[in-house]
């Protein structure tokens, strides 16, 4: 399916670009500054995603879009830390953390393909490039990849009927740990030296994307090859 | 190596964790800049206008529950950081999360406005004082405000309020997975994380003997 969103537009402050084709030193990383106000967790894209977030009566079949949605995210994921483990290049500690992130997103992807039995989407063909070749833009691409989830489930939090929330609040929290995690690999042996983005828990409240700014930036990545 | 039979001396939470872990095992505004937290006027205005007049009292009384819980949160990370005996990894985060749950308060009472119950007095019995202790009660705190939050997430009329309950309930997770991994313990211990009702939580707080009124 053609996209014609270009990455510029999906990814302003080239966190996800930096990620996957670029030196990747902290410097690089961070004179995009405003990764903390820019794509994840700028507090405008909570204000900004409210409309999507507030339209939409929970129903049956709204679930099935949006579980649809939450399964893509996770046939991405799992098939991302799959490979990751499977190509043998991770350092110890974020070896670890691949295969146990695996599992768990493997899991997601088993509970929501039963729960939408035949109407689940099929499991797309992804191309993720060095960022399941190399350590460090692994674990760029994962922190990344694990805050968009979050945001991405929160985001339909109030879309779902309240029974399919309850089951889709079990996984949010997982996707939340995760996010923590690889941040705490990342930074925290060097004490957070760019705060506050650099915390496992950047600040105290988690923003939401709309589902449409989520698959744009997923789109934008260009791992979905079809 | 302090155990974790102090805090939680019937293993009340723990139980409820553990059972609620390997029972299941198939399933405005954000950003703090230069480690200033963000303030109760944030949560508020992740809200649409009109949400503190559209709230049930359903909807009150889980945003009193969740605040009793903040409040506790907050006054253990306040004086573990005003103790002054934590150092490293464990003193940033003690900073950043009280930071957080002090803003979890202010905003909750903001939503609140007149209906916010006061805060309890609180006895934490030392486990603000010693840095083993604190990692110990941090973790187990985090842990239980995930499964809090998840446990009323289905029941919250309000969609404006449950945004925000939604928003929190990550936080804390994120707060969770980051206590585990400085005490080299699995940060996302089960690919679901399972809800705890109001009752086994107030239960298993009651038993840490934390409020003393």
């Amino acid at each position: 399916m053609p996209h014609h969103v270009t990455l510029d537009v999906a990814d302003p402050d080239e966190v996800i670009r930096g990620a996957m084709t670029r030196g990747h030193t902290r410097a690089d990383f961070f004179r995009k500054g405003a990764i903390a106000g820019g794509t994840l967790v700028a507090g405008g894209l909570v204000i900004g995603g409210l409309p999507e977030i507030a339209l939409g009566k929970p129903s049956a079949s709204q679930d099935v879009d949006i579980l649809n949605f939450a399964l893509l995210l996770e046939y991405l994921e799992s098939t991302f830390y799959t490979e990751a483990v499977a190509n043998n290049a991770l350092q110890p500690r974020v070896l670890e953390f691949a295969r146990t992130v695996r599992d768990h997103e493997l899991a997601h992807v088993e509970f929501l393909s039963k729960a939408l039995g035949s109407k689940a989407i099929g499991k797309p063909t992804f191309d993720f490039g060095d960022t399941v070749k190399d350590n460090w833009k692994f674990l760029a691409t994962a922190t990344v990849l694990e805050d968009t989830g979050v945001t991405a489930y929160d985001g339909q939090g109030t879309r779902l009927t309240r029974k399919t929330l309850t089951a889709a609040a079990t996984i949010v929290s997982v996707e939340a740990r995760h996010a923590a995690w690889v941040r705490q690999i990342m930074y925290g042996a060097e004490g957070y030296m760019n705060a506050p983005y650099e915390y496992p828990a950047p600040s105290a409240l988690q923003p939401a994307k709309s589902k449409d700014q989520v698959t744009a930036s997923v789109t934008a990545t260009g791992f979905i090859k079809g | 190596m302090f155990e974790l039979e102090t805090v939680d001396a019937d293993g009340a939470i723990r139980e409820t964790q553990e059972e609620a872990i390997t029972r299941n095992d198939a399933v405005r505004r954000a950003v703090a800049f230069g480690g200033a937290f963000l303030g109760g006027g944030a949560l508020l205005g992740m809200l649409a206008p009109g949400a503190k007049a559209a709230t049930t009292k359903g909807d009150i009384a889980i945003l009193n529950y969740a605040l009793t819980l903040e409040y506790l949160e907050a006054a253990f990370y306040a004086e573990a950081v005003a103790n002054n005996k934590l150092t490293g990894e464990l003193a940033v985060f003690a900073k950043v999360v009280g930071e957080h749950e002090a803003a979890h308060v202010a905003g909750l009472k903001e939503v609140l406005g007149r209906k916010a119950v006061k805060s309890p007095k609180f006895d934490f019995q030392g486990t603000t004082a010693d840095p083993a202790k604190f990692a110990a009660t941090a973790e187990v705190l985090e842990d239980t405000g995930v499964a809090a939050y998840k446990g009323q997430a289905g029941l919250v009329k309000s969609n404006t309020i449950l945004v925000a309950a939604l928003s929190i309930h990550a936080v804390e997770a994120r707060h969770a997975g980051w206590i585990r991994a400085i005490n080299g313990h699995n940060p996302a211990p089960a690919a679901f994380d399972e809800p705890l009702t109001m009752k086994q939580v107030l239960a298993a707080v009651k038993k840490t003997k934390f409020i003393k009124s």
